[in-house]
């Protein structure tokens, strides 16, 4: 039934995309000024605004470490940002994403490089489509870099999943809610580690393979995305240091 | 090992492979070293470092900062550096040794609110900041221009031996204070130099990434110097993670080139003295301090700003009977001034020897230029 509805005869999928598509993805860098560190990203319909504050001083003063930095991540879903309103107090799931976006992005950071302090995270969604988990830890990752925080490598994320007996690159909301596994991934690029491995549905052991591999394209496409938006940010249109004599 | 261009980095690129040491937001992975923070990635001598272009400030001892009394206790006020700590100042350091919470009332000295510039005594993982404002020239500021910048701006704020700074604070006859803490507090008489000087330091901050940018901040200030503008072809990539303070033989050289631009163009209005110049410690200060007074009688159009009293800061008699004779309204009492110039003291003191015979020479020639 999800196939016939999902990918048509030519293999397109309801958004007209390949099985091996991105949606279309956008990440604009420092777009609040008060905060430390911030990005936009679009990730297809998914419109997600990230702000980090920090390293700053942490209260209440019990939750301090002394030996490393606290990171506090807030996903947060506008009530505006579903089709039916949605009630703006942390729901369940708001809160559980809060913590897989925390753990994801942890691994990352270099935290006892600024011991007593904490770092916050705040992800609000502005609009969701389905793999906004993905399209927050992308968007944070960047954001942390902009605030200055010492990291090991940029996480980037994207979701793939399976439509009938396709596997799928890019679950959006139909297909997640349609379809019969989504397996949201996030990555260290450089670093070739997994810091999120989720997985909603059955697979069979190669179809596990098979998705978890396309998911790591994927986080490759958005990595480069990721390192394009901070490049502009920094330093423009130049790709090479240009020293004068 | 092999030679590394300077290049842009973001977190997590490689910058090198091999047996290099890894010193400033570098980490090794495996064989390779890479990038912890959005910078430039420059490999020296001693190691392979990134110049960060983002990031909030972490407290380093002996580094001079400026920061707001936010709050206070019975024996110590709590200051914002804006750092993630909070720096302490003790009442005792203000008080002296006999300070007592019972008699001393610590609002007639600093009140919540107030603006210091101090310096970090000391500062390690397990404890905040702790402040001191017993050097000379440091304690409250007590009005300016205020401004924040990101921290890793300032040294390019201060550029390569302090032209930036020179060349902002000359064109719009203003003072300006930095703190490492990327607080910066500019000062002066002319409403309009004030709103330029600000102007100018915003751009730096927002261009800082880009190259010529010393031209740029000439351009905007109206000031064209060939002479200068061959000096900004050398400060076109300043991130050279310096301190605030410029403290090398070239400024002085500096100042003096200045000096000389100052006669060969008299229909400038700089300011009477340039920052490195600013504190006097060698006869050879004294003796262009009485230059400037001499350039000053020359050509009477031009109205210097007065220096304020810490500018005037002389180690030699003579320089001070100097500054008082430049000096027949001052300003109000700015005891931190000059506290960022004159951490340069110490080390011009030790260079000034050598640059002695130099400086002399120099002196005669424009001497004798003036008399032709």
């Amino acid at each position: 039934m999800s196939e016939l509805k999902l990918i048509d005869e030519n293999g397109r999928r309801s958004d007209n995309r390949g099985i091996d598509d991105l949606r279309q993805i956008k990440i604009t860098v420092g777009v609040v000024k008060n905060a430390d560190g911030s990005a936009f990203i679009e990730f297809g319909k998914n419109k997600i605004i990230v702000a980090v504050y920090g390293p700053r001083e942490v209260h209440p003063k019990h939750m301090a470490l002394p030996d490393r930095c606290v990171l506090r991540c807030r996903y947060h879903m506008s009530p505006f940002s579903t089709d039916t309103r949605k009630n703006p107090a942390p729901s369940r799931r708001e809160v559980e994403i809060s913590k897989v976006i925390r753990e994801s992005l942890e691994p990352s950071l270099i935290l006892s490089d600024y011991p007593r302090a904490v770092i916050d995270v705040f992800v609000e969604v502005l609009q969701a489509d389905g793999g906004s988990r993905c399209a927050g830890i992308a968007a944070a990752s960047v954001a942390l870099a902009d605030a200055g925080i010492n990291m090991r490598d940029l996480v980037s994320a994207c979701a793939a999943g399976r439509l009938g007996d396709k596997i799928v690159l890019d679950i959006n909301d139909l297909e997640d809610k349609e379809g019969d596994a989504d397996m949201p991934v996030a990555y260290l690029s450089n670093m070739e580690q997994i810091t999120l491995l989720q997985l909603d549905g059955k697979l069979s052991s190669s179809q596990f393979s098979e998705c978890l591999n396309k998911a790591i394209d994927g986080c490759k496409l958005v990595y480069e995305i990721q390192k394009e938006a901070l490049m502009k940010k920094y330093f423009g249109n130049e790709t090479e240091l240009k020293e004068e004599i | 090992m092999q030679e590394i261009k300077k290049r842009y980095v973001i977190p997590g690129d490689k910058i090198v492979e091999g047996d290099y040491k890894p010193l400033m937001n570098v980490v090794r992975s495996g064989n390779y070293l890479i990038s912890t923070r959005v910078g430039i990635a420059e490999a020296g001598k001693d190691g392979v470092k990134v110049i960060p272009l983002s990031g909030v400030y972490i407290p380093r001892v002996n580094d001079l900062v400026i920061g707001k009394v936010i709050d206070r206790s019975s024996l110590s006020w709590d200051v914002d550096i804006n750092s993630c700590f909070f720096a302490h100042l003790p009442a005792q350091d203000v008080f002296g040794r006999d300070f007592s919470p019972a008699r001393d009332d610590m609002g007639r000295q600093l009140s919540i609110g107030d603006l210091i510039i101090a310096r970090i005594v000391s500062f390690d993982r397990t404890r905040d900041p702790m402040l001191t404002v017993q050097d000379k020239d440091l304690g409250k500021i007590p009005y300016g221009e205020f401004i924040k910048i990101s921290p890793t701006r300032v040294p390019r704020l201060i550029g390569k031996r302090g032209s930036m700074i020179q060349t902002i604070e000359q064109a719009t006859q203003t003072r300006v204070i930095i703190g490492q803490n990327g607080i910066v507090v500019v000062t002066g008489r002319d409403v309009d130099g004030l709103s330029l000087a600000v102007k100018a330091i915003k751009m730096v901050e927002e261009e800082s990434h880009t190259s010529n940018l010393t031209q740029k901040v000439k351009t905007l200030l109206n000031v064209h110097d060939p002479i200068e503008e061959d000096q900004s072809k050398n400060t076109t990539v300043s991130y050279n993670g310096g301190s605030a303070v410029s403290s090398t033989p070239e400024q002085a050289a500096n100042a003096q080139q200045q000096q000389q631009q100052q006669q060969q163009h008299p229909q400038q209005q700089p300011e009477p003295q340039s920052p490195a110049s600013a504190v006097s410690s060698t006869p050879e200060q004294a003796a262009n301090a009485q230059q400037q007074q001499q350039q000053q009688q020359q050509h009477p159009q031009q109205q210097p700003e007065p220096q304020s009293p810490a500018s005037a800061v002389s180690s030699t008699p003579e320089q001070a009977a100097n500054a008082q004779q430049q000096q027949p309204q001052p300003e109000p009492q700015n005891p931190s001034t000059s506290a960022i110039r004159n951490n340069n003291e110490k080390s011009e003191n030790n260079l000034s020897d050598s640059l002695n015979n130099i400086d002399q020479k120099e002196q005669k020639q424009e001497l004798e230029n003036e008399d032709a």
